[in-house]
């Protein structure tokens, strides 16, 4: 079985070297088993992450995932590994492998999972499952919530706001670049997570600067530089100065305009200030990291909750990221003040896009 | 590889024999074993400089793939449209043209399956399922048809339309599933085609008692099917037989009464059928409708898939299942030794590398007058 795929390509010293693959193979196969029944005697739990397409290296959300897996590792003691997907064909195979191997938490990233998580936590009931960005979604489509997946969803109009308060009082009080008081954003695809952080962003500008001119436009696209930056340019050319990207990779295209052109970017996601140091006046942040680490948490403290978990500011789970230096202290205690008064209650940010153009 | 395969007018005049099946795959494994091994030891290599175990890695890559029967059946899942998109390289390549198109065939094959599948859901299975077939098989003709066509009228090299016809593909998908004539109202998050009818959908051939939750489906039979087809079709029909003259030399083959530029147009429906099946095959096998951005890089590895299986029916088949096996495997080796499953595209490359080097070692003594087997 081993060596199947060579077998029929018979000849004199590709047999022997097929041989002595197959020993190499099978003292491998034993050494690996030995040393596994080491790992087996711990009363840890253990927790399987996979990947969307996107991989470990997407400095967004599959990376910041497989950060909280890490943190869990070191924090909590549990066993953890992940898997890449590279292709959606990969998904339900790659959930199946870590339930099959009775993995107490396996978690999906991303919501092109939604439906994949339902197929394989319906044959592992006693497997948890947890997904972020996204509800179990049955072969019609519909939402199917399941008593063994958790719904990770965040709060992303919150962060939205934040920054949206860093954007309008930037542009109402004319810092640096920001000079013709107009606050621009770009989304991926108009989808609800995307939309959500635009809206938070609109709602904070039109509270603290009703006068600003508001831009929103979109890529139509998660991955295409090119694209993000055509959108960029054309927003400068109509006196955009304050760049907020909600577009993954296109949206790195939208920051690298804004760089060319000297204006502000916002990040979004993870804290993108690497990206264009000087540019990148602050980021979105969505705390992927924390929303796996708390489910690991909960699971291995028994206090798995399924359905829907909502990460907030609240709890954390959304906030600002690292402000340039450009940005004053009085904006900064603004963002505070409001970071505040939605964890409190007092600011509900919309989660609904007003200015879709 | 395309300047020695390419048959331009100006190409080799002197074909070898066109009968040579038998003797060309008895002298050919060795090369491909050999690449192989060369690149599993050079992957050993880079495993241990990244500071892990080798033999571990191994150890889990082949367990990965083959260590109980879902992980086999798993395997055989990747396999069925690598067979059959090498097929679709190999076919052309066999006329001596180099198709990069299959990826984009491909994914016409599986919009215009999703297309009839979901368009006419409550036919029953007997008409709807040749129906759908015939579609994805139709649709990748087509559109593989097209660059052969323009190569034949226009004499536009082959490698570039497929390569735009790629590209282009992947943004009508994008419109079509997106907010385009075929984008489902309720699509999981993501843009999708809505879900085929039940009819259009290819049965899982293992029962859930003999190996629970295995995915392999009917697929494989087809895929069998084509193997066999291919074989048929080159070596025992004269159109085969036309083909592969027109593949060993053009011009030598026009000197024989045949119309080289007619050959290619067929040729790359031919291909484009192949890949077009494999698209059927992944909508109805596995996912029951089509998703923007699946099926990433089948076309591509079949590449390597057709070259390492030295363009024979076996040879595509084995190769197929070597890279499928690599392909599952890798990701099992990724979660259950820790080693990236890039050592696979790493494995990967250098396979292709040899086999490569290969061809110039090759192209080289043929020039200083050693003379050379037919590639």
């Amino acid at each position: 079985m081993d060596a199947s795929a060579a077998r029929p390509f018979e000849g004199g010293t590709a047999q022997q070297m097929k041989r002595l693959l197959v020993l190499a193979f099978v003292s491998a196969i034993v050494a690996t088993s030995c040393g596994s029944l080491g790992v087996l005697g711990g009363p840890s739990i253990k927790v399987g992450l996979v990947t969307d397409v996107g991989g470990l290296n997407d400095k967004s959300f599959n990376a910041l995932a497989n950060q909280g897996r890490l943190d869990a590792q070191s924090q909590l003691s549990v066993t953890t590994s992940v898997t890449e997907s590279k292709k959606q064909e990969d998904y339900v195979p790659n959930l199946t492998t870590y339930a099959q191997q009775s993995y107490d938490l396996v978690i999906g990233v991303g919501f092109l999972m939604t439906n994949s998580v339902w197929k394989v936590a319906k044959q592992f009931p006693n497997v948890k499952f947890a997904i972020i960005d996204g509800a179990p979604a049955n072969d019609k489509g519909d939402t199917e919530n399941l008593p063994n997946v958790a719904n990770l969803f965040f709060k992303e109009q919150e962060a939205g706001y934040l920054v949206g308060v860093i954007a309008g009082l930037m542009a109402k009080n004319k810092v640096g670049k920001a000079t013709h008081n107009t606050v621009c954003s770009m989304g991926g695809i108009p989808i609800p997570p995307v939309d959500r952080y635009i809206a938070g962003y609109q709602d904070a500008v039109k509270t603290v600067n009703p006068s600003a001119t508001i831009l929103n436009g979109y890529s139509n696209d998660f991955v295409d530089q090119a694209k993000g930056k055509e959108v960029g340019l054309n927003h400068i050319s109509k006196n955009c100065d304050i760049l907020f990207q909600v577009a993954g990779g296109s949206g790195l295209g939208y920051i690298a305009a804004a760089k060319e052109k000297g204006v502000y970017a916002i990040g979004v996601d993870a804290d993108q200030k690497d990206a264009a140091p000087g540019t990148v006046i602050t980021s979105a942040l969505k705390r992927v990291n924390k929303a796996v680490f708390d489910t690991v948490k909960a699971v291995k403290d028994g206090k798995f909750t399924a359905g829907d978990n909502f990460f907030s500011a609240a709890n954390d789970g959304v906030g600002y990221g690292t402000l340039d230096p450009v940005v004053p202290s009085d904006i900064k205690s603004a963002a505070d003040q409001a970071l505040a008064d939605i964890k409190s209650g007092k600011i509900k940010p919309k989660d609904t896009v007003q200015v879709k153009g | 590889m395309t300047a020695t395969a390419a048959p331009s007018p100006t190409g080799p005049a002197t074909a070898p024999s066109v009968r040579q099946p038998t003797s060309q795959w008895a002298q050919g494994p060795a090369i491909p074993v050999i690449s192989v091994l060369a690149a599993l030891v050079l992957g050993a290599v880079f495993v241990a400089i990244s500071g892990k175990n080798p033999i571990e890695a191994y150890a889990a890559l082949l367990l990965g793939a083959f260590g109980s029967p879902y992980d086999i059946s798993e395997t055989l899942v990747i396999a069925v449209p690598l067979t059959l998109a090498g097929l679709s390289v190999a076919v052309a390549f066999r006329t001596g043209l180099f198709n990069i198109g299959a990826q984009g065939q491909l994914l016409v094959g599986a919009l215009a399956a999703g297309w009839t599948g979901s368009q006419f859901p409550d036919l029953p299975g007997v008409v709807l399922l040749p129906l759908t077939l015939l579609s994805g098989v139709l649709g990748g003709a087509a559109y593989g048809g097209v660059a052969g066509w323009l190569k034949a009228t226009r004499g536009v090299n082959e490698v570039i339309t497929t390569i735009m016809q790629n590209y282009f593909i992947v943004f009508v998908m994008h419109w079509l599933l997106q907010d385009g004539p075929m984008s489902a109202p309720n699509a999981l998050g993501t843009p999708a085609s809505s879900p085929i009818g039940a009819g259009a959908m290819l049965p899982i051939i293992i029962p859930n008692e003999i190996v629970p939750l295995s995915r392999l489906h009917a697929g494989i039979l087809l895929a069998v099917l084509a193997v066999v087809v291919f074989w048929f079709l080159l070596w025992r029909t004269s159109l085969g037989y036309e083909l592969r003259a027109v593949g060993l030399g053009a011009r030598a083959a026009a000197q024989a009464g045949i119309d080289p530029p007619r050959r290619m147009v067929l040729v790359m429906a031919i291909a484009g059928g192949f890949a077009g099946l494999a698209g059927m095959i992944q909508v109805s096998g596995l996912f029951h409708r089509v998703y923007d951005g699946f099926s990433t890089g089948f076309g591509f590895d079949a590449i390597a898939v057709a070259l390492l299986g030295k363009n024979s029916p076996v040879g595509i088949t084995l190769a197929a299942l070597l890279f499928a096996a690599f392909q599952r495997g890798g990701t099992i080796m990724q979660s259950n030794a820790s080693i990236s499953s890039h050592l696979v595209d790493i494995v990967e490359a250098i396979v292709l590398f040899v086999i490569a080097a290969e061809t110039i070692v090759r192209a080289i003594a043929s020039r200083r007058g050693t003379p050379a087997e037919a590639l």
